[in-house]
């Protein structure tokens, strides 16, 4: 299209603002990587180096002797993440569809009430909560850090599917209700499917936030070793004496992995479910 | 067998009042058109009929059976939609197939049911393919072929045609009359399009404002407008509206227009008094070039056969002929334009019409 062509400095400008923001939100990274290589004599030598002949990739080898349950607390990460996501996604679907298509009295005030428990962090709510979990036998579980991490993420969840799907044409569902599908056959065999986009995207949103929030309510909710996800499981490379930060790095970017390559299958669904609808098809 | 019936049907959104009074009584195997400027109610009573909208007062009877409280289904009425509402993810096949998917019938019947269906409606090699990959007019028929499969007792059209172009609205009027003959079954259909209405229906009902203007065939639509909305709403170009004063009421009524220009007209004036101001109809297409009124031609538009000729009177008054092709009008030009008195429609102050007594009486 002619309003996507640009002259020269006009590329220059755009490819410099990319290259600023890449750099901002790249650099970490490349920081922990370099970090993860270095021996532990080498990471507080003066002055900086970015590339030393003594780099190498012993502190992948050395961080599973170092901290044994490393592998398991990889995989709980993953297991809590995932089933914060599914839960909240059986929650958030027909909710979105409620707000998104059917009348009910306080609607906008419900939904607001919802959002408004987003305003607190976690942090804020951490004793409260304590007292929840104890009360229901919960503290020290799997549990204990999935449903608190569920209960905050449904409001955004509903929020976000629910302007995704009041952009499915409302006729499509008249159609199948003038041929006698109810409400439920309608939701299944033409909005969910319709849906799908959205429903990548708000469930990746879901994943990251339910990733993230984590470390909080895993050191506040959880003592058992064998439960830690990795966020607090990372806490071992904190010697008495040393912390392993070579070795904490590594296990890092270890544990984010599988999560990153995930993701880059799942791109191409992200970006057509956030422009989807964007356009007359 | 399928009779339509309303009774009393009106329709508020909340202070706004929609539909005030529709009764409308529609027989078996008719194809009726509700047309209507936008905001008429006329989508509004489709949705009720279809069960889409529940009604504020009054019943919709079908075979003389109530069903004002029945879902759609189980009126046995479907309904082909203005954005044809089919469903992208699911093949052409699938999407004649969901209703019958609905009541979960048995592959077979489905597949002999959408086979018949696609084969009226020439779709037999698209059925693997997606809504998105056919044509504007292929994925109409694809929606009729979703509403036939069901075997409604009434279908429902709510303009259909109005996303399609000029060339391919006009190939689907013919298609639809057509498919109308072949199911033989009652037809609704809502358009704004006055063609469509001349051109298809059996019967005509203009809505104004959420009241029934009138409900007649379109030649008695044409002939016989009761009121002045109709009369300036069927017919292209639009009656010609000219303001007159009544001289007399007997042996038909005698005018005189502002340009003095006096004439009896063939309407029953029973209800007229001397003196009173009437607006007097004359269509384009029953001005010639002679004596009688006078006009300033401000822009001719030659369209081969007609020449549609556009002036004003000398009272400003806004006036168009629908001339022979050939006719030697120029821009500017001042021409005098004569008419047979007895194509002249009258209106009386409300809009009511005075009837024409020597009207064409073509009965279709």
């Amino acid at each position: 299209m002619l309003i996507d062509r640009y002259s020269w400095p006009q590329k220059l400008a755009l490819y410099a603002a990319m290259a600023v923001f890449l750099t901002f939100i790249l650099l970490p990274f490349l920081e922990m990587f370099r970090t993860s290589l270095s021996p532990m004599s080498h990471l507080f030598h003066a002055p900086y180096e970015i590339w030393s002949d003594k780099f190498s990739f012993d502190a992948y080898f050395a961080m599973w002797k170092k901290v044994p349950l490393l592998g398991r607390y990889i995989w709980n990460s993953i297991f809590i993440a995932s089933a914060v996501t599914a839960l909240t996604m059986i929650f958030v679907i027909p909710a979105a569809y409620a707000y998104a298509r059917l009348d009910f009295p306080l609607k906008n005030l419900s939904l607001g009430v919802f959002l408004s428990v987003n305003m607190f962090t976690g942090a804020v709510l951490l004793i409260p909560l304590y007292r929840v979990m104890n009360t229901l036998g919960l503290l020290n579980t799997y549990w204990s850090m999935i449903v608190p991490g569920v209960a905050f993420l449904i409001p955004t969840g509903i929020w976000l599917l629910r302007s995704y799907l009041e952009k499915i044409p409302r006729e499509l569902e008249e159609a199948a209700f003038m041929d006698g599908a109810s409400r439920l056959y309608t939701l299944r065999r033409v909005v969910l499917p319709l849906a799908v986009p959205g429903i990548m995207v708000v469930g990746v949103s879901v994943f990251i936030g339910a990733y993230a929030q984590q470390y909080l309510f895993a050191i506040t909710f959880n003592q058992v070793a064998e439960l830690q996800p990795l966020p607090a499981g990372l806490n071992q490379f904190i010697g008495y004496q040393t912390v392993e930060w070579n070795q904490m790095m590594a296990a890092a970017l270890t544990g984010v992995l599988p999560v990153m390559i995930v993701f880059l299958f799942l791109q191409k669904y992200l970006v057509a479910g956030l422009t989807a609808g964007a356009i007359k098809e | 067998m399928a009779t339509l019936n309303l009774q009393n049907i009106t329709k508020s959104f909340g202070a706004a009042h929609v539909l005030h009074g529709i009764d409308l009584a529609i027989k078996d195997k008719e194809f009726i058109v509700f047309v209507g400027p936008s905001g008429c109610g006329k989508s509004t009573l489709l949705r009720i009929i279809a069960g889409l909208e529940a009604a504020t007062a009054g019943q919709i009877l079908i075979d003389g059976v109530d069903v004002s409280d029945a879902a759609p289904v189980d009126r046995g009425i479907s309904m082909v939609f203005q954005s044809y509402a089919l469903y992208p993810h699911l093949s052409i096949y699938e999407n004649i197939a969901f209703p019958l998917r609905v009541q979960s019938l048995p592959e077979t019947e489905v597949k002999a049911k959408v086979g018949k269906a696609a084969e009226i409606l020439k779709l037999t090699d698209k059925l693997a393919l997606k809504p998105g990959q056919l044509s504007g007019g292929q994925r109409q028929r694809v929606a009729i072929g979703r509403s036939i499969v069901r075997s409604p007792k009434i279908f429902l059209f709510d303009e259909p045609l109005s996303n399609l172009d000029a060339a391919l609205r006009g190939d689907m009027r013919v298609e639809l009359s057509q498919l109308h003959r072949e199911l033989s079954a009652t037809m609704v259909y809502v358009t704004h399009d006055q063609i469509e209405a001349m051109t298809m229906a059996h019967r005509i009902v203009v809505l104004n404002k959420g009241r029934i203007e009138q409900f007649g065939t379109p030649m008695e639509l044409y002939h016989h407008p009761a009121t002045k909305f109709v009369a300036t709403f069927i017919g292209q170009p639009n009656m010609n509206l000219v303001q007159a004063s009544v001289l007399g009421t007997t042996n038909g009524l005698t005018v005189e227009f502002s340009g003095g220009q006096r004439m009896t007209l063939p309407v029953d004036c029973t209800t007229a008094t001397v003196g009173s101001l009437v607006d007097v109809g004359i269509r384009p297409e029953n001005l010639m070039l002679g004596d009688g009124l006078s006009m300033t031609v401000r822009v001719v538009e030659r369209l081969g056969g007609v020449a549609m000729t556009y002036g004003d009177m000398p009272d400003g008054t806004r006036i168009c002929a629908a001339l022979p092709g050939d006719t030697p009008v120029a821009e500017g030009a001042v021409v005098g334009l004569g008419l047979n008195v007895a194509d002249a429609h009258v209106f009386d102050a409300s809009g009511a019409v005075m009837r024409r007594l020597n009207a064409p009486t073509l009965v279709v």
